[in-house]
């Protein structure tokens, strides 16, 4: 594999992240690294009650607190028109401090602002809340019988939020009843966190011109200014959105927070920067949590596994307020790639949500708008197909799967996948783990009462929202942007509207300008994060960033080259139709003996440009016409302690297919880390509550986070079916191992333990509940 | 988290004693385990502040109390709720004292408590063991202050 990137070849090339020796050396760039003269810091009361009036506030203690400069509550903030902020997918409001009442544990009550941030801390501790209890609802089911009415400030007095479905309702319930072969199970896809290393904050202040500066932990700044334009009367002009150094985000920094709103407040009301950095378990505890789909999933076949249908019905908690960072269009996020990698003739796919009194959000976690749970729904079920013909999985996939002469392939459920191999993946797969040797391993243990899984998951996921006819946020397309200035040296800038949170756009974006434009990578700087300087775009999640943005790099720096033909034209003294760009420089057809490289052209483009237009440099906005459908397959080997329950996993490959690879070294690690997230989805995280709406993971003592020590080594492989629309046919990689990787550990634990009848257990899977699950096999079988 | 006890204290001092001394908010407030202040409001009503500590939570707890004595049926019922350092606690509690022998009353008591926030999450294993110890500390110091 080739590490050395050169101006000849730079796409495909493993070259190091340019970024990454500001990170080990400690010198990123961090929002809490900032501090300004003056500057104030803000502390936010909370409520310890999870659904509760308030018949009072009292700030006067906090106000003598030493160091405290104001407090500012929900009727301060609605008395000037700020009590509420619009949630992203657009259809609901969320109370930036509450009025009137608290819906969630934990939820923002008061703001204090103070000379040090333990000032502002006393402060808060100093406020006097007055609650009165009211009864908790804590999940979706019991949200369902509107007995409590969470929402009276709705126009609809229900706790019911959308029912939402895609999909042929009668044709898929005449398919499965007329099946002779079916399948039925519900599957909950936990209340998960991303919990990023770095927790949200911001600092904001007005400068002398009067200009609001926000410097924010956000992974769409430019949605940002909008918002904040569009909730605070504030032109868009006199606001600056800067996200710096970003600690992870995996959506958790997609949505506005009450705090950042807080802040702004402070800073216009006080006149001075305010900061605000929340604590692990405020990260924990109030900001978009992820997942909470409980899903009944059924499947139909034919007697010799050939599916006939799907159905798949959800209930889905989001919280107190319906703050899923949806498109518009979509409020149950592109859930409807759940017929996955299959040739499903009908199907029909369904979402009611319901409000609780549990914390807003329903972001994706390292996923593309509820992707995960579609993945996670449809790769269980064909495994739980797969045990009730007493087929093995892996040849009731291959018997389903979309062929690769079938794409460009619309699915029953309204999409149209790009392109795809899925037989050469799962193929190549099998191969590698020594599937055949890994049954006959499995046949001998089961003989002695072992028990040993293998599972598989071959899912399909899209990405890249995506086409503006179909996706936006707030009414905003779901575009992106490049601006490429080549200076005269050769070197350059690349600015787009995404913004790297760990991915390392700096080392890709400037991998794609230098492949296109013939120059080294080393010499291309990327900028992003700066709504002053880098062009409008939705930002980076949901592994969009290489679709849309990436592709328009691409495109602008196909704009810079032909503008940079008609001055090697000019240089090689030909007409521009006789210039050629081959091999990576501009030639005159058919003599090879004369070019100019594009270095060459930059400096004449300000030196020597004859009658073109000085400069060299283009901007490009790409709307994709349709999204991406990176996918894979993945093998889990697991051996369970049959005594204790503890679930070793001992093998796990990813062979991923994400089209055109940029940097295979970059996308070996957004891998490595996607697996190790899905693993701790698999066995390790869960946000619960208990009936009360008592929040029970508020740390992470009690929210695991894998170390090395508990992580599998991971097997990783690849093939490559470039995305034909995409202009370098790339797809996309981020979240393919959050999506595709719960089901393979669940799948190999399942196959472990169903010599004993065990069929499902619900994520995460903890000894304890393997443990469980085996005793009551054992005791049944009594 | 719910918490629910109950039990039956025998205290050796007479009923009038007993009663007189648990309907006095001041001498009631002060068999607090761990406290720091009481501010009687009115003679069914006081203020008290009181250290908590539940495994790593610990912090001062700031608590409202009302007293709802029944004379006639020897009934006292008791409402707390506050709290502190982001955690709350509800709680109802009841008692019916009676003579049990001379200079010996029985004092029958049962109790529901909430506790919400980090109390609860962070310090939920210990939460139970440690309310039963608080529990006896209070009726030790009842009893020792009437014998």
């Amino acid at each position: 594999m080739s590490t050395q990137a050169t101006d000849r070849h730079a796409i495909g090339v493993a070259m190091k992240r340019k970024e990454d020796p500001r990170f080990i050396q400690g010198k990123g760039h961090y929002i809490d690294d900032l501090a300004f003269p003056g500057m104030l810091y803000l502390a936010l009361v909370r409520s310890p009650y999870p659904h509760a009036e308030i018949k009072n506030i009292d700030i006067a203690d906090a106000m003598k607190v030493p160091g405290v400069k104001a407090v500012i509550t929900g009727k301060d903030l609605d008395a000037a028109g700020l009590g509420w902020l619009p949630t992203f997918h657009g259809f609901d409001k969320q109370m930036v401090l509450a009025i009137g009442k608290v819906l969630f544990q934990y939820q923002e009550v008061a703001a204090v602002f103070a000379e040090s941030r333990e000032a502002a801390a006393d402060g808060a501790e100093a406020v006097q809340v007055d609650y009165a209890p009211l009864p908790v609802v804590a999940d979706p089911f019991t949200s369902k019988t509107d007995k409590v009415l969470l929402r009276p400030d709705r126009e609809q007095k229900t706790n019911h939020i959308f029912h939402w479905e895609v999909g042929d309702k009668d044709a898929t319930a005449r398919a499965l009843a007329s099946s002779p072969r079916r399948i039925k199970e519900r599957l909950w896809f936990q209340r998960c966190h991303p919990a990023p290393l770095e927790p949200c904050g911001c600092v904001a202040y007005f400068d002398t011109m009067g200009r609001l500066q926000f410097h924010v932990t956000s992974q769409a700044p430019h949605v940002y200014r909008t918002a904040l334009a569009l909730v605070t009367g504030i032109p868009e002009d006199k606001i600056h959105v800067i996200s710096p150094d970003l600690g992870g985000g995996f959506g958790n920094k997609v949505p506005i927070y009450p705090g950042y709103v807080c802040a702004i407040v402070g800073a216009l009301k006080i006149g001075r920067p305010v900061k605000w950095i929340e604590t692990r378990t405020e990260n924990l505890t109030s900001t978009g949590f992820a997942r909470d789909y409980h899903m009944d999933v059924e499947i139909g076949a034919t007697e010799d596994g050939r599916v006939t249908a799907l159905h798949v019905a959800t209930t889905a908690d989001h919280g107190a307020f319906d703050a899923a960072a949806d498109p518009s269009k979509y409020p149950a996020g592109i859930f409807g790639i759940v017929t996955g990698s299959y040739a499903f003739p009908v199907a029909h796919a369904e979402v009611d949500a319901y409000f609780t009194n549990k914390a807003p959000g329903g972001i994706a976690y390292r996923c593309s708008f509820r992707v995960t749970e579609a993945s996670y729904a449809i790769e269980r079920g064909m495994d739980i197909l797969a045990d009730e013909l007493g087929m093995d999985a892996a040849e009731l996939r291959s018997k389903n799967f979309v062929k690769k002469e079938q794409f460009p392939y619309p699915s029953a459920l309204g999409f149209t996948y790009d392109s795809g191999d899925y037989q050469k993946t799962l193929n190549l797969a099998l191969e590698k783990i020594g599937y055949k040797q890994l049954l006959e391993e499995q046949a001998e243990k089961r003989a002695r009462g072992e028990l040993m899984g293998i599972g598989i998951s071959t899912f399909t996921e899209v990405v890249g929202a995506g086409p503006s006819k179909h996706f936006d946020i707030l009414g905003i397309k779901m575009f992106d942007s490049a601006e490429i200035r080549i200076h005269p040296t050769g070197a350059g800038i690349v600015r787009t509207g995404t913004k790297s949170q760990g991915q390392g756009h700096e080392t890709t974006w400037a991998q794609i300008v230098a492949e296109e434009l013939g120059l080294d990578p080393q010499t291309i700087m990327v900028e992003e994060g700066d709504t002053d300087t880098a062009p409008y775009g939705l930002g980076t999640y949901a592994s969009r960033s290489t679709p849309t943005a990436g592709a328009a790099i691409a495109m602008a720096a196909r704009r810079i080259r032909e503008k940079a033909r008609k001055i090697a034209a000019h240089l090689l003294e030909v007409g521009e139709a006789d210039v050629e760009w081959k091999d990576y420089k501009f030639q005159v057809k058919g003599v090879p003996s004369k070019t100019v490289t594009m270095k060459d052209v930059a400096f004449a483009a300000y030196t020597n440009m004859a009658q073109n237009e000085p400069g060299l440099e283009a901007t490009f906005y790409y709307d994709p016409p349709n999204m991406t459908y990176p996918n894979g397959t993945y093998v889990a080997v697991v051996d369970v302690d049959r005594d204790t329950g503890e679930v070793k996993v001992r093998r796990f490959l990813a062979v991923d297919d994400c089209g055109t690879i940029i940097n295979p070294l970059v996308v070996e690690g957004q891998i490595h880390g996607g697996l190790t997230e899905g693993f701790a989805i698999a066995f390790m995280q869960e946000v619960q509550y208990d009936a009360e709406g008592n929040n029970l993971n508020t740390n992470f003592t009690d929210y695991l986070l894998p170390t090395s020590l508990e992580t599998p080594h991971w097997e990783t492989d690849k093939t490559v079916t470039p995305s034909p629309h995409h202009p370098i046919g790339a797809k996309g990689v981020g979240e393919s191992p959050n999506v595709g990787s719960p089901a393979a550990f669940v799948n190999a634990v399942i196959d472990a333990l169903s010599p004993l009848g065990v069929r499902h257990i619900d994520m995460p899977i903890t000894r304890d509940k393997v443990w469980r699950a085996i005793q009551e096999a054992e005791q049944s079988k009594k | 988290m719910n918490l629910e006890y109950r039990g039956t204290e025998q205290i050796p001092a007479g009923l009038d004693k007993v009663w007189t001394f648990v309907t006095d908010p001041e001498k009631v407030g002060r068999c607090f385990p761990d406290v720091i202040d009481v501010v009687v409001q009115d003679p069914t009503h006081f203020d008290a502040v009181v250290q908590v500590g539940v495994g790593p939570v610990r912090g001062k707890f700031k608590l409202k109390v009302e007293l709802m004595p029944d004379a006639a049926k020897h009934r006292l019922d008791m409402k707390v709720s506050g709290g502190g350092f982001g955690s709350a606690v509800d709680m109802t509690a009841g008692a019916d004292i009676a003579e049990s022998g001379p200079g010996a009353t029985t004092l029958a008591w049962s109790g529901q408590a909430v506790a919400r926030g980090p109390i609860a999450a962070v310090g939920g294993r210990v939460l139970d063991a440690q309310a039963q110890k608080l529990i006896g500390q209070a009726f030790a110091t009842v009893k020792e202050r009437l014998s």
